[in-house]
C-alpha cells in the first residue's frame, strides 16, 4: 500500500479553511448589506418612535455600535473558541439551537437521498437496459416530472389534500426527535423527504442512465463479455460498479445542497431544521445566529465533499489501482 | 433546489451541419423544440397585438370571470386578461432565464477557461471563489441581492446567474486543463502566439459542446428558480407578469378563480418540459459520450 | 418566508364592525358563533389547547414586544392596571377602581389585593410605581413610554393605593394603561431574567419553551380572577397559514387566528368553525406632505378625489372589509362619507390639479412592501391604475420587508402603501402622528396648529360625548387636508375546532379570552 499522502491532505485542509473563511467574510458583508438592524426587526415600524439616545442604547445592547471590522473579528474570535453567539429571540446559545436543528436537517437529507436513490437508480437501470424503448420512455417521463414540478407546489398540494381528505397530517403534531419518539419522527419525515426525494431522483436517474450507457460501451465490458462473464453478474458487478463514480458525485452534490437548501420544505412542513434557523435569523436580523449557522452549513457542505472524494478512492477501480 | 452538473470529459469538435441534422432526428429534441416554439410564437403574437389585450390594463367590472370567448383564460382580480398576462409572462420568464443563463455562461466559462489555462495563482483565486459560492446557501445569496438591488426582471436574472456562475466555472475548467496538454495547443504556445489568441482560437471551440450541454440543462432550471424566488416574495415585481409570480399571486385565488392559477401553472410546466426535452435533444447532439450509442 | 400572510381575499359577506359572526358553512355546520359572554352551561375544566401561530415570538419582555405573536403570548402571562372588555371599553384590571380629581391632574388607583406574581411574591403598589417609573425612563427604551408623557410622578400612597400626578389632564391615559406594553412587572425584576423566565400576574404561567417549535403555558392557580379552564395552553409554531389549517383538519391544532381570508375559506366546513372580526388597523396610502409636489394641499386633494376606495377594496381584498375614514374604533368611528370626495370624482380631481398648477399631471414615488401583509402589492397596483386616469403617476417601488420598514421609519418616501395598527382611543392612535411634537410626526409628514389644538383639547376632555365631538373635528380636519388617503379596514379570522368554546376574538387582535376558553 502507498504511504499516506501528507502533502495532499494538508493542501486539502488549507483549501477547506480558506473556503470557510471566505464564506464567513461573505455572509458578514451580505447581512450588513440588507437594510435594517435587530432594532428595526424587533420593533418594526415602532422603531420610528425611538429617540437618538434610545437608539444608541439599543445599538450598544445588541453590539452593533462598534466598527464593522471589530464586529467581524469579535465574532470570528468567539467562533474559534467555540462560542457561536447568543440568540436573544430564543434566549439560548446558537450552539444549542444548532444542536437541535442540525440533526433534523441531516436526518431529512439522509432520508431524502435514500428515497431518491431507491427511486432514481432502478429507474435509471430500467431506462438504460433498453435505450429508446417504451420502458426508457417511462423512466425518462418520471425523471422529467421530477425535474419539472416545483417542490413548493408539490408540498402544499400534498399536505392540503391528505389532511383535508384523510385527516392525515403528522406534521401538525409537535415535532419529536428520533430519540424521543422514533415512530412519530419517521411519520413526520415521510412527506417532506418524499417531496425532496422525488425532486432529487430525477438527476440521479439521469446520471445513472447516462453512466450505465457509457460504461457499457467501454472496452473492459466487452472483454468481460467475451470472457463469458454472466449477464446478471456483468450488470451488477462490472457495469453498475463502474458507473458508481458519477452517481456518487451527483449524490454528494445533492446531499450538500440539501443541508442548506431545504428551507421551503422545512417551512411548509414545520420542521425545525437548520434552513429555518437561517431564515428566522435573517428575519430577526440576529447577525450572530445567521453568520454562525451559515458557517456550520458551509462546514457540513465541505465535509460532505471531502467524504465524496474519499469514497471515490474506495469505489473507483482506476483510482484504487494506482 | 437541485442542480445538475455535466461531468467533464475530453472534448471533440463536430461540424454544425451534422449537429442540426442530429437534432432534427432526435425525437425528444423535436418535441421539445415544437413545445417551446409554439409557446413563444403565441406569446409573440400577443406582444405585437395580434391576440389578447394589454396585460396591465385593469377592468374591475369584469374581474374574476371564468374562461370565455372574450377572455380565453378568464380574468384576474383586477379584471386583467389572464391569457394576455400568461403570454406576457412567458416572454418575461423566457427573457429572465435566457439572460440569467447567458450571463452565467459568459462569466463562468471565461473564468473557467482562464483558471484552467493559467493554473497556479489565478486558478487558486478563481477556484477558491468558486468553492466559497458553492458552499454558500443560495437562499441567503438571493435574499440579500433582492434587498440590496432595486428589483426588476434584470436583477432577478442576475441573482439567478450568480448562483449558476460557479457551476459553469467548474464545467469549463476541467476540460481546459486536459486541453493544455494536447500537442497542438503546446505547439501554439511554443510558437509564441498570445495566450488570448490561443484561448480563443484553440481552447474555446473545443469546449463549446460541453458548455452547450450545461446551458441546455440550466434553462429549465432557471425557470423553476424564478418560480421559487417568487414563492419567497423575491421574484419579478408587479405589475409586470412572470409565470412564477402569477402562480404565486394566484395561489390563494385557487378556489375563487381557478383559471388564474391553472393557466400560468400549466404553461410553466409545459415550458419547463419543453426546455428539458430540447435540452435532452441538444445533449444527445453535443455530448461526445452520447454519440455512437 | 411567510412573515405575514400574503394572500388575496375571498368573497365573503360583509358584516358590521365589532361583531363576530360565524360564516355559515353552506348549512352543514351546526356550530354557532363562540362568545365569551355566552357561558350557558358551566364549561369543562381541564384539557390541553393547542393554538397555531406562524412565527416564533421574538421578544418575551412585555415593555419591548411589538410583534403580534409575542404580544399574544404575553397577554396570557401578564396583567395590566386597566383592561379592555370585548367591546374595547376600559374595565378594571389590577386596579380595582380609580378616581380622577376634578381638575383632572390626579388619578388615584385602588389596587386589587391578594394578587400574586408567578414566582409567588405578592403584588402591591411598589410594583406599580417601579413599573411606571421604568417605562417612563428613557434608558429602558419601552415602546409605550410616550403614553405616559402626561404623568409627572407616581406615588405608592400605601400598600394598595397608587397616585398618578399629571402635568395636564389626559383622558386617554386609562386606555393606554390597558395595553400589554404597560404590563406591571415585579419590582427589582430585570429584563434579562424576565426574557427567560416570565413572571407576571396573568391567567397562565410559563411551563416550557422550545425555540422555533412551541411555547407551553400552564393554568395559574393563583390568578386573581376566574381561573382558566384549560390545564395547558400550547402556542405551536407552524410557519404557513395553509399548514395551520391542515393541522386543524387533522385535529392537532384546535384554535388559530388567520389573516388570509382565502385560507380561512378553505378552513371552514367539516368540523371547523371560522368567525371573522373587524379590525382597528387600517389600509392607507400615506402621503408625505413635507415633500415635493405633495406639499400642495390641492395635489393631495386631487389624489383623494381620484380614488374609488370601494374598487381598491374589491380588487385587492375581494371586498373583505369596509371603506373607512381615519378613526376606526367603534366609539369614535369616522363617517367615511364625510370627506371632500366621498365618491370618486375625476372632474374635481382635475380642478384640484389645475389649482395646484399641475394640469399636466404629477409623478409620485410610492413605496410598497412585499411580504409584510397580504394585500399591499394588489392595493398599489389598483391605486396606480386608478390614479393614472387622473394624470397622477404612481411610481411603484416594491421592496422586501426590511428595506421598506427602514424607509418608512425614516420618512424617506413621497407616498407609502401601508397597513397601520389602530387603537381603541383616537388620541393614542393619531396623537403621535399628527401633532407637531408626536414621535411619529416625521413619518406622517403633516401637522398644523389646528390639529395640535384639537388633540390637546381631546386629551383634557373626559366627557364621552364632548370627546367624540372633538375627534370628529380631528377626523374632518384630516380628510379636508388629505395628509393621507384612508382606504379600508379588514378582518381577522378565528378558526376553531368544534370542541373549543368560550373564546371571543377582539377588534384589537387580542387573545385575552383564552382565559375563558374551554375544551369539551
Amino acid at each position: 500500500m502507498t504511504q499516506f499522502p501528507w502533502r495532499r491532505a494538508l493542501r486539502r485542509v488549507l483549501s477547506m479553511l480558506g473556503t470557510l473563511l471566505g464564506v464567513a467574510v461573505l455572509v458578514f458583508i451580505m447581512l450588513r448589506a440588507i437594510p435594517g438592524s435587530q432594532i428595526t426587526a424587533g420593533l418594526g415600524t415602532e422603531a420610528a418612535a425611538l429617540t437618538p439616545d434610545q437608539r444608541a442604547a439599543l445599538e450598544a445592547y445588541y453590539g452593533i455600535d462598534k466598527p464593522l471590522v471589530v464586529q467581524f473579528f469579535n465574532w470570528l474570535g468567539n467562533v474559534l473558541t467555540g462560542n457561536l453567539g447568543f440568540s436573544s429571540r430564543a434566549q439560548t446559545s446558537v450552539l444549542n439551537l444548532t444542536l437541535g436543528a442540525l440533526p433534523v436537517t441531516f436526518e431529512l437529507a439522509v432520508l431524502s437521498i435514500l428515497l431518491a436513490l431507491l427511486i432514481g437508480i432502478p429507474l435509471g437501470m430500467l431506462s438504460a437496459s433498453k435505450p429508446d424503448s417504451a420502458r426508457d420512455g417511462l423512466g425518462q417521463l418520471v425523471g422529467l416530472a421530477g425535474l419539472s414540478v416545483p417542490s413548493f407546489l408539490l408540498a402544499t398540494v400534498l399536505m392540503s389534500w391528505l389532511s383535508a381528505k384523510f385527516a392525515f397530517n403528522p406534521n401538525g403534531e409537535a415535532y419529536a426527535t428520533l430519540f424521543e419518539d422514533p415512530v412519530r419522527n419517521l411519520r413526520q419525515m415521510l412527506l417532506p423527504s418524499l417531496v425532496l426525494g422525488f425532486g432529487i431522483a430525477a438527476p440521479i436517474m439521469r446520471t445513472t442512465r447516462t453512466a450505465l450507457l457509457e460504461v457499457r460501451s467501454q472496452d473492459f465490458v466487452r472483454t468481460a463479455r467475451a470472457k463469458g462473464v454472466g449477464s446478471r453478474r456483468l450488470q451488477v458487478r462490472h457495469i453498475l460498479g463502474n458507473a458508481l463514480v458519477p452517481i456518487v458525485t451527483m449524490t454528494g452534490l445533492q446531499f450538500g445542497y440539501l443541508l442548506g437548501g431545504a428551507v421551503v420544505v422545512e417551512q411548509i412542513f414545520s420542521l425545525p431544521g437548520i434552513g429555518r434557523q437561517v431564515l428566522i435569523g435573517i428575519q430577526g436580523k440576529e447577525y450572530a445566529v445567521v453568520q454562525s449557522t451559515v458557517l456550520i452549513i458551509a462546514l457540513s457542505f465541505v465535509l460532505v465533499n471531502l467524504a465524496t472524494d474519499l469514497l471515490y478512492r474506495i469505489i473507483d477501480p482506476r483510482v484504487r489501482a494506482e | 433546489m437541485s442542480v445538475d452538473i455535466v461531468e467533464t470529459t475530453e472534448p471533440t469538435p463536430v461540424k454544425a451541419g451534422v449537429r442540426l441534422r442530429l437534432l432534427l432526428h432526435s425525437r425528444t429534441g423535436m418535441v421539445g423544440l415544437v413545445i417551446v416554439a409554439v409557446l413563444l410564437l403565441v406569446a409573440l403574437a400577443q406582444a405585437v397585438g395580434l391576440v389578447g389585450y394589454d396585460p396591465l390594463v385593469q377592468a374591475p367590472a369584469v374581474r374574476l370571470q371564468g374562461p370565455s370567448g372574450a377572455h380565453w383564460f378568464g380574468t384576474d382580480q383586477f379584471g386583467r386578461d389572464v391569457f394576455s398576462r400568461v403570454a406576457a409572462g412567458v416572454v418575461n420568464t423566457a427573457r429572465i432565464s435566457l439572460v440569467a443563463v447567458a450571463v452565467a455562461t459568459v462569466i463562468g466559462t471565461a473564468l473557467g477557461v482562464i483558471a484552467g489555462f493559467y493554473l497556479k495563482g489565478t486558478d487558486a483565486v478563481i477556484s477558491g471563489a468558486t468553492n466559497i459560492l458553492f458552499a454558500f446557501p443560495p437562499l441567503l445569496l438571493a435574499l440579500s441581492l433582492a434587498s440590496v438591488m432595486e428589483r426588476n426582471w434584470f436583477t432577478v436574472a442576475v441573482a439567478i446567474a450568480i448562483v449558476y456562475v460557479p457551476i459553469f466555472i467548474r464545467v469549463a475548467r476541467g476540460p481546459v486543463m486536459s486541453l493544455r496538454e494536447i500537442e497542438y495547443v503546446r505547439a501554439a504556445v511554443s510558437t509564441g502566439q498570445s495566450r488570448m489568441a490561443i484561448m480563443l482560437r484553440h481552447v474555446l471551440p473545443n469546449i463549446t459542446s460541453i458548455v452547450i450541454v450545461q446551458v441546455s440543462l440550466s434553462l429549465s432550471w432557471a425557470v423553476l428558480t424564478e418560480a421559487s424566488l417568487s414563492f419567497l416574495g423575491l421574484g419579478t415585481p408587479p405589475p409586470a407578469p412572470s409565470l412564477g409570480s402569477m402562480i404565486y399571486e394566484a395561489r390563494t385565488l385557487m378556489y375563487v378563480a381557478p383559471s388564474t392559477m391553472i393557466a400560468p401553472g400549466v404553461v410553466m410546466v409545459l415550458l419547463v418540459v419543453g426546455l428539458n426535452l430540447l435540452g435532452d435533444g441538444l445533449r444527445d447532439v453535443f455530448d461526445p459520450r452520447k454519440r455512437g450509442t | 418566508m411567510t412573515r405575514g400572510s400574503r394572500a388575496q381575499r375571498g368573497t365573503l359577506s360583509v358584516i358590521s364592525l365589532g361583531l363576530a359572526v360565524a360564516m355559515a358553512a353552506s348549512g352543514c355546520s351546526s356550530s354557532t358563533a363562540t362568545g365569551g359572554s355566552s357561558t350557558a352551561a358551566s364549561p369543562k375544566v381541564g384539557g390541553n389547547l393547542v393554538v397555531g401561530i406562524t412565527t416564533d415570538p421574538d421578544n418575551l419582555f412585555p415593555w419591548k414586544a411589538t410583534q403580534f405573536q409575542a404580544v399574544n403570548v404575553l397577554q396570557t402571562l401578564y396583567g395590566t392596571l386597566t383592561e379592555f372588555d370585548k367591546d374595547l371599553n376600559v374595565v378594571p384590571g389590577l386596579a380595582e377602581s380609580w378616581t380622577v380629581s376634578s381638575d383632572g391632574l390626579t388619578v388615584t388607583m385602588k389596587l386589587r389585593t391578594g394578587v400574586k406574581f408567578a414566582d409567588g411574591t405578592t403584588f402591591g403598589s411598589e410594583d406599580v410605581k417601579f413599573s411606571l417609573d421604568k417605562i417612563k425612563d428613557k434608558a429602558t427604551a419601552a415602546v409605550a413610554a410616550s403614553s405616559l408623557a402626561s404623568v409627572k410622578s407616581v406615588d405608592a400612597t400605601d400598600a394598595n393605593t397608587v397616585t398618578l400626578h399629571l402635568s395636564a389632564p389626559d383622558a386617554g391615559l386609562l386606555a393606554n394603561l390597558a395595553v400589554i406594553n404597560m404590563a406591571i412587572l415585579p419590582s427589582e425584576s430585570t429584563e434579562q431574567s424576565l426574557k427567560t423566565t416570565p413572571d407576571g400576574t396573568g391567567p397562565f404561567v410559563m411551563k416550557e419553551r422550545k425555540a422555533s417549535q412551541s411555547i407551553t403555558l400552564a393554568r395559574n392557580d393563583a390568578y386573581w380572577g376566574p381561573k382558566a379552564n384549560l390545564d395547558t395552553l400550547e402556542f405551536r409554531i407552524i410557519p404557513d397559514e395553509t399548514s395551520i389549517v391542515s393541522a386543524m383538519q387533522s385535529n392537532n391544532v384546535q384554535l388559530a387566528i388567520l389573516n388570509d381570508p382565502l385560507v380561512a375559506k378553505t378552513a371552514q366546513g367539516g368540523s371547523l368553525t371560522v368567525t371573522k372580526t373587524a379590525q382597528l388597523s387600517y389600509h392607507v396610502l400615506q402621503l408625505n406632505a413635507s415633500r415635493s409636489v405633495l406639499a400642495d394641499v390641492n395635489v393631495r386633494l386631487a389624489i383623494q378625489c381620484a380614488v374609488d376606495r370601494q374598487q381598491v377594496l374589491d380588487t385587492a381584498a375581494l371586498g373583505e372589509g369596509e371603506v373607512t375614514g381615519p378613526i376606526t374604533s367603534p366609539a369614535y368611528k369616522s363617517d367615511p362619507s364625510s370627506r371632500p370626495c366621498p365618491k370618486r370624482d375625476l372632474a374635481k380631481a382635475a380642478d384640484y390639479l389645475a389649482k395646484a398648477g399641475k394640469s399636466d399631471g404629477v409623478t409620485i414615488k410610492t413605496i410598497v412592501s412585499q411580504g409584510e401583509y397580504a394585500t399591499s402589492v394588489a392595493e398599489a397596483q389598483n391605486l396606480k391604475a386608478q390614479l393614472a386616469e387622473a394624470k397622477i403617476t404612481l411610481d411603484l417601488e416594491v421592496l422586501a420587508s426590511d428595506p421598506y420598514v427602514n424607509k418608512w421609519i425614516a420618512g424617506d418616501f413621497d407616498a407609502a402603501v401601508a397597513l397601520n395598527g389602530g387603537r381603541p382611543d383616537p388620541d393614542g392612535m393619531y396623537g403621535r402622528y399628527f401633532t407637531s411634537t408626536g414621535n411619529l410626526n416625521k413619518v406622517a409628514g403633516y401637522h398644523s396648529a389646528d390639529l395640535d389644538a384639537l388633540f390637546a383639547q381631546g386629551k383634557q376632555t373626559s366627557d364621552p360625548t364632548a370627546r367624540k365631538g372633538i375627534y370628529t373635528k380631528v377626523s374632518d380636519n384630516l380628510e379636508a387636508n388629505a395628509p393621507w388617503i384612508w382606504l379600508f379596514t379588514g378582518f381577522t379570522y378565528t378558526a376553531s375546532s368544534s370542541k373549543v368554546s368560550g373564546f371571543t376574538p377582539m377588534a384589537n387582535g387580542s387573545v385575552q379570552y383564552l382565559r375563558t376558553t374551554s375544551l369539551s
